[in-house]
C-alpha cells in the first residue's frame, strides 16, 4: 500500500460554510528526479468551480489538472467531493513548497517539501505486458514515474465446444466458443483466424442469450458463459480431424479512474473429432440428413410444340448445399433441356435447412401421352443410420396436337441420352467407326493437293506450250519479205497481166510474208490469209468469162492491207 | 462375277464373326457397370479399346463408370477420346462441360490447342473429302477448258472449285499441325524431371487437366501444364486423347 503524507487543514466551519477544502501530497521528501501528486479536495456544496493553483517554490507543473467527482450517500444524506490532481517536478535539490490554496472563504495551509539529490522513491518493478504500451493505460503512471497493477491477473477463459465428437462424413457439427469471465471485458477478437482444416464451414447467427450470461462453475468458482460465436461444421473426409486451438485476444473493462483495463490472450483447448466413412451405393452422391423429394410439372396437359417445367425438389435438413446435380431426367418422346438449380437455405445449429429445386424445361416432340419416369434420390438418413433411397412417382403429361396421331408409341430415345434413375445412362450399341473418324492424314491430303495444283500446273503448262507452239508457226516475217511481198502485190494490182499470173504473185506475196497458216490456227489473222488465198484460188481457177482487172486489184489491195496489219 | 460375290459374302461373314465377341464383351462390360463392378468394367471397356474396337459409345460408358467410380480425370478423358471418335456427339460434348464444371477447371485448361478444335470440326463436316471432291472437280473443269476453248464457263468453275477445295483443305492441314494432347487422370500426379520412376518430382499436376504432349518416351509422356511447367508423367497418370489407351499394365 502506497503511503500518503497528508497535510490536512480542517478549516473552522463557519455558518455560512457548507464545503470543505483539503490540500494533500503523496510525499513529504522526494528526490528531484521524482514527481509529486499534489490533490486538491472540495467535499461538500457552494464551491467555486475554478480553485486556483496554489504559489509553487522550487516546483513547476508538469501535468494535471486532472478532475474527478465522486457521489454518495450515506444514511440517507448525499455528499459530493471534487478533485483536482496535479503532477509536480521538482527544480532543485534544497526546500520546496506548495502556498496555501484558496477557495471562497476556505484555504488548506501550505506544505513543504524537502527535495533530495537523485530519486527518493523505491523502485517499483515494471509491469509485464505482452501488448506493449497500452494506449489506454493510467497517465499517472508515467507521469509519477510507477505504474499501478491489478489486484490478481483476471479470471476468464474461452472454450470451444463441440456438440459431438464422432459423426460421420457430411454430419452437421456445431461448434461453440464461450467466454467465461468473471472479469468485465471490453473487446474481443480473434488473434488469428481459426482452422478447420477437414471442415466444410458455415457461420451461424451470433447466439442470442441473456445478456449477463448464465452461471458456470470452473473448479469450484464461479463465473459467467457468454457464447460469442458458432459455427456449423461438415466434415469432408473421414478420419480422426483435430481443430487446433483458437487463440483470442480479450481486452479487459477499466475498474477505476486509475485503473489501465488491458489486454489478455486465452486459447481454447484443441478439439479431436472422429469422423467415418460413409457407406457406398450405386446412386448415392453424399447427401446426408433427413430429406423428403418430390417432382412436379407445371401443367398436365400441353400442345405440341410447347414446353412444360418439370421441378424436382428437394427439402429437408442435412448438407442440403453438397447436393449439386438432380437426378437425370429422361422423358420418352420429348426432349429435357439441362436444368436450373434454385436453392433456399438457411444455417441451423441442425445443419443446413430449406430446399433445392431443379427446373428442366421439357419440350414434347411428338404428341400422345408421355410419362417422366419416377426420379430416384439417396440420401444417407443419419436417424436411421443406412442409405435411403426413394423415388418420386412418375408424372403423366398429354401432348395434344401435331401431326402424329394421339396414342401412337413414341420413339425411343437414343442410346445414351437416357438416363433412368440412379442406373448409369450406358449405352447399348458399340456403333464402331463412325464415318468422322475416318480422316485422312494430314500429310496424305498435303500431298494430295500438292498434286492437284500439280497436274492443274501441267494443264496451265501445255496450254502454254501449245500457244508458243502457234506463235512459232506464225511468227512475223522479216521486214525484206514483207517488202518483197508488198512489191508482188503492188505489180499485181498495176502491171497488165493474166489473172493466172496476178493470183499466183498474190498467192506467193502471202506465202512470204505469213508462210504456212495451220489449218487449226483460228485467229483473226490466220482466218484472213486463209481468205485471200482462197479467193486468189478463184480467180486463178475460174473460167475466163469476162474481165478480171478489177477483182485482181480488188484483191492485191486486200492482201496489202493484210500484210500490213498482220505481217 | 461370281467368284467376286462370294468372295464379298465371306469377307462380310468374317467381319459379323469377329465383331460379334466384341459386341459380346461390350455387352458384358455393361453389365458389370450397371451392377456397380465398375473396375471390371473399366478393364473390360480397356481391352476392347486396346484391340481396336474403339468407338464413342465405348469411350461413353467408360467414362459413365469412371465417373460412378469417382475417377473424373479418367471419366473426362474418356469422353474427350470419345468427342475425338465422333465430334458430332452432342452429349459427349454436353457431358464434357457438366464433367469440367464439376473439376472446376477453366473451358481453357481442357483445351490448350485451338487448332484441335479445327480438326473436330474438320472431322465432323469431312472437309477431308470435301477438298478432294472440289480439288478433282477443279482439275476436270481446268481440262475441259482446254479441250474446248470456245466454251468459257470451264475456266471460272476451274478456279472457283480450286480455291474452294484449297480453303477446304487449309482446315484439316492446319489442324494436323496441332500438338497431340493427354488428360491427367489421377489426382495429384507427379510432374517428374526425367522419364524415370526414380526422377524427382517438380510439382503436381491437376486432375483433369488437359495438357500438351511434347514428346514420349516409353510409358512416359513430357509435357507441359497450364502454367508453363514442363516435365515427365507416367502414362498411367496421363492418357493421351489422340491415341487409344496402352493396355492396362499388371
Amino acid at each position: 500500500m502506497r503511503r500518503l503524507a497528508i497535510a490536512l487543514a480542517l478549516v473552522p466551519a463557519l455558518a455560512e460554510a457548507s464545503f470543505t477544502l483539503r490540500s494533500e501530497v503523496d510525499a513529504r521528501r522526494i528526490g528531484v528526479e521524482d514527481q509529486l501528486q499534489l490533490t486538491i479536495t472540495v467535499e461538500g456544496s457552494g464551491a467555486p468551480d475554478e480553485i486556483p493553483l496554489p504559489a509553487l517554490t522550487n516546483l513547476e507543473v508538469v501535468g494535471g489538472p486532472y478532475q474527478s467527482t465522486q457521489v454518495s450517500i450515506v444514511n440517507g444524506r448525499m455528499s459530493q467531493s471534487r478533485s483536482h490532481t496535479y503532477a509536480l517536478q521538482p527544480r532543485a535539490v534544497g526546500k520546496a513548497e506548495v502556498g496555501v490554496v484558496r477557495a471562497g472563504d476556505q484555504a488548506a495551509p501550505a506544505i513543504a517539501i524537502e527535495v533530495v539529490a537523485g530519486s527518493a522513491r523505491p523502485r517499483q518493478p515494471q509491469r509485464q505486458d505482452p501488448f506493449g504500451m497500452d494506449p489506454f493505460g493510467d497517465p499517472f503512471e508515467e507521469m509519477l514515474g510507477r505504474r499501478r497493477s491489478r489486484a490478481a491477473a483476471p479470471k476468464l477463459l474461452v472454450e470451444a465446444v463441440p456438440s459431438r465428437t464422432r459423426l460421420r462424413v457430411g454430419e452437421p457439427l456445431l461448434l461453440t466458443y464461450s467466454l467465461v469471465t468473471q472479469a468485465s471485458v471490453a473487446d474481443l477478437q480473434f488473434k488469428e483466424p481459426p482452422q478447420f482444416a477437414g471442415f466444410w464451414v458455415e457461420d451461424l447467427e451470433r447466439p442470442q442469450g441473456s445478456p449477463s450470461g448464465e452461471a458456470a462453475t470452473v473448479e469450484g468458482e464461479s463465473y459467467r458463459r457468454f457464447p460469442i460465436l458458432r459455427k456449423l461444421l461438415f466434415p469432408t473426409k473421414a478420419g480422426t480431424l483435430t481443430l487446433p486451438a483458437t487463440t483470442f485476444r480479450i481486452g479487459l473493462a477499466r475498474q477505476g479512474f486509475f485503473d489501465a483495463g488491458g489486454a489478455v490472450e486465452r486459447a481454447t483447448n484443441p478439439v479431436t473429432i472422429t469422423v467415418d466413412p460413409l457407406p457406398d451405393a450405386p446412386g448415392f452422391s453424399g447427401a446426408v440428413g433427413r430429406f423428403r423429394t418430390s417432382s412436379s410439372l407445371d401443367r398436365d396437359v400441353v400442345p405440341l410444340g410447347e414446353a412444360v417445367t418439370l421441378r424436382f425438389r428437394i427439402e429437408g435438413t442435412g448438407n442440403l448445399k453438397w447436393i449439386d446435380r438432380g437426378p437425370e431426367v429422361a422423358v420418352a418422346g420429348a426432349r429435357v433441356f439441362p436444368p436450373q438449380a434454385k436453392s433456399d437455405l438457411r444455417a441451423t445449429s441442425e445443419g443446413i435447412t430449406g430446399s433445392r429445386t431443379w427446373e428442366s424445361v421439357v419440350v414434347p416432340e411428338t404428341s400422345g401421352a408421355l410419362e417422366v419416369p419416377p426420379l430416384p434420390f439417396s440420401w444417407f438418413d443419419t436417424a436411421a443410420g443406412k442409405i435411403v433411397t426413394v423415388e418420386t412417382p412418375p408424372l403423366s403429361l398429354r401432348v395434344e396436337g401435331g401431326t402424329v396421331a394421339a396414342g401412337l408409341p413414341v420413339p425411343a430415345p437414343r442410346p445414351g441420352a437416357l438416363r433412368s434413375g440412379g442406373s448409369l445412362p450406358l449405352r447399348a450399341d458399340l456403333d464402331r467407326h463412325p464415318a468422322s473418324s475416318l480422316a485422312l492424314p494430314g500429310r496424305t491430303l498435303f500431298a494430295l493437293a500438292g498434286l492437284a495444283l500439280l497436274l492443274h500446273a501441267a494443264l496451265w503448262g501445255a496450254g502454254r506450250w501449245r500457244a508458243g507452239a502457234r506463235r512459232g508457226a506464225s511468227r512475223a516475217a522479216s521486214p525484206r519479205s514483207v517488202r518483197a511481198a508488198l512489191a508482188h502485190l503492188e505489180r499485181a494490182g498495176r502491171e497488165p497481166m493474166s489473172k493466172e499470173q496476178a493470183a499466183s504473185l498474190v498467192e506467193k506475196a502471202l506465202h512470204e510474208a505469213f508462210g504456212e497458216v495451220p489449218e487449226d490456227d483460228e485467229s483473226e489473222r490466220a482466218r484472213a490469209v486463209r481468205a485471200l488465198l482462197e479467193d486468189g484460188r478463184l480467180v486463178r481457177y475460174a473460167p475466163q468469162l469476162g474481165q478480171y482487172e478489177d477483182r485482181v486489184k480488188d484483191l492485191a489491195a486486200r492482201a496489202a492491207a493484210v500484210v500490213r496489219r498482220w505481217a | 462375277m461370281k467368284a467376286l460375290r462370294l468372295a464379298l459374302v465371306a469377307a462380310a461373314l468374317a467381319a459379323s464373326v469377329a465383331a460379334a465377341p466384341a459386341v459380346d464383351r461390350f455387352r458384358e462390360a455393361n453389365e458389370l457397370a450397371r451392377a456397380g463392378d465398375y473396375p471390371k468394367a473399366i478393364a473390360l471397356y480397356g481391352e476392347l479399346s486396346a484391340s481396336g474396337e474403339e468407338s464413342a459409345s465405348l469411350y461413353w460408358n467408360w467414362a459413365q463408370a469412371a465417373a460412378a467410380r469417382g475417377a473424373q480425370g479418367e471419366a473426362l478423358w474418356a469422353l474427350l477420346r470419345a468427342r475425338e471418335l465422333d465430334p458430332g456427339d452432342r452429349a459427349v460434348v454436353r457431358d464434357v462441360e457438366r464433367l469440367r464444371e464439376s473439376l472446376n477447371l477453366d473451358p481453357a485448361e481442357i483445351a490448350p490447342e485451338p487448332l484441335a478444335a479445327a480438326g473436330r470440326a474438320s472431322r465432323r463436316f469431312r472437309l477431308d473429302l470435301v477438298a478432294l471432291v472440289l480439288l478433282a472437280l477443279s482439275l476436270l473443269a481446268h481440262g475441259l477448258a482446254r479441250a474446248a476453248p470456245g466454251l468459257r464457263w470451264p475456266g471460272g468453275a476451274a478456279w472457283a472449285t480450286l480455291l474452294l477445295g484449297l480453303m477446304a483443305a487449309a482446315v484439316p492441314l492446319a489442324a494436323s499441325l496441332s500438338r497431340p494432347t493427354a488428360v491427367v487422370v489421377r489426382r495429384g500426379a507427379p510432374l517428374l524431371d526425367a522419364a524415370s520412376p526414380t526422377a524427382e518430382a517438380t510439382g503436381s499436376l491437376r486432375e483433369g487437366e488437359v495438357v500438351p504432349v511434347l514428346e514420349s518416351s516409353g510409358a512416359w509422356l513430357r509435357v507441359e501444364d497450364n502454367a508453363g511447367a514442363r516435365g515427365w508423367a507416367h502414362v498411367d497418370d496421363v492418357r493421351r486423347i489422340d491415341a487409344a489407351p496402352t493396355p492396362p499394365r499388371d
